[in-house]
């Protein structure tokens, strides 16, 4: 093999294994396409940046409820499209009506693993009444 | 190849080391998945989760329907730090966990917290020599609490093979005062296996 030869293979072959090792992870996001809470089934926006997430942990729908007290609760049905179990992390984030991001320090992102073909339910509540909007970050594992 | 290409490879293999290598010490949000996890520890990701769930419970089965009550009306109601056992192997500061509960349930609107008033002593003494300024004037009498919050840390471990399981369980009791009763009360577990601990969750 001489010398513009191997360069012409050994290029793209250490690219690939280099692409193996450091694979990215990147966010899918959920929300209301009318932000407005309704109590049925919502209409929801969602933006895939992560494809494969995305088809192995399927969101099914979105729906909401406000109680008395005035706190937005929400329930997200996901279903696992894959034949094997599925880890992946979320995170909540909650708006209020001018759409200003609540913060608070119990805000974390929440690992979740549901078997294959399982659906599960994702619920949150509002931490304080003035949520009147959220979004859901989905994530693949970043464990390394 | 053209002799102009034969650098090319090696330029891009260059170029994309640095991309898939992070840096060496780097911010962290703390809300992210990209936290280091570890076995033998709570880690901060752990109290927040806890934190969290204890939280949403307090509003789904004690704040919406209207369950908690006040001894001031027109005032939300004011809770106490009783005390927050930590049976872990670990030394803990269980305000990582309490702090947190205790700021949403503030943001909330319907429940304050005493400084004066805790188990084991005042968390702010400049305050409490403040009221017993006033309660010994013929002013007035200082609001006792309506609730108190207790709790406990638990930990279990097992090991099958190389695979060795941590379960931390955060339990929390809401009691009534004078009466004594437990009005709300609830448990997160968090589980996690592994063999050796990692950045991410």
């Amino acid at each position: 093999m001489n010398l513009s030869t191997f360069l012409k293979w050994a290029g793209p072959l250490a690219v690939a294994a280099l692409g193996l090792g450091c694979s990215t992870t990147t966010i899918n996001t959920t929300e209301p396409a009318v932000p407005t809470a309704r109590r049925d089934m919502l209409a929801d926006q969602r933006v895939t940046t992560d494809g494969s997430l995305a088809r192995a942990v399927r969101v099914r729908g979105v729906n909401t409820a406000t109680d008395a007290q005035g706190h937005l609760k929400v329930q997200v049905e996901v279903e696992n499209t894959t034949r094997s179990r599925k880890s992946f992390t979320y995170r909540v984030q909650w708006f209020d009506a001018q759409g200003m991001l609540i913060t608070l320090p119990t805000a974390t992102a929440v690992p979740r693993a549901l078997e294959g073909g399982e659906v599960g339910y994702i619920t949150a509540t509002a931490p304080t009444p003035q949520a009147k909007d959220f979004r859901i970050l989905f994530l693949e594992p970043v464990t390394r | 190849m053209p002799p102009r290409f034969r650098f090319l490879w090696p330029a891009a293999l260059a170029a994309l080391l640095p991309a898939c290598s992070g840096p060496k010490t780097a911010y962290v949000e703390p809300g992210s998945s990209r936290l280091v996890t570890t076995l033998d520890q709570v880690n901060i990701q752990d109290f927040a989760q806890a934190a969290d769930t204890m939280v949403a419970s307090l509003i789904d089965h004690l704040i919406n329907p209207g369950q908690l009550k006040t001894g001031v009306a027109g005032e939300p109601a004011l809770l106490a730090i009783s005390r927050i056992q930590n049976n872990t192997g670990q030394q803990l500061d269980t305000d990582l966990l309490v702090k947190k509960i205790r700021v949403a349930l503030l943001r909330t609107g319907k429940v304050w917290t005493s400084t004066t008033i805790a188990f084991g002593g005042p968390e702010d003494p400049l305050a409490a020599e403040e009221q017993q300024v006033l309660r010994s004037s013929a002013a007035g009498t200082n609001r006792r609490p309506d609730y108190t919050l207790s709790g406990k840390i638990i930990e279990d471990r097992a090991r099958a093979g190389n695979i060795r399981q941590t379960a931390h369980v955060f339990q929390l009791s809401l009691t009534k005062t004078p009466e004594g009763i437990a009005v709300w009360e609830d448990e997160k577990t968090i589980v996690k296996q592994g063999t050796r601990p990692a950045v991410g969750f």
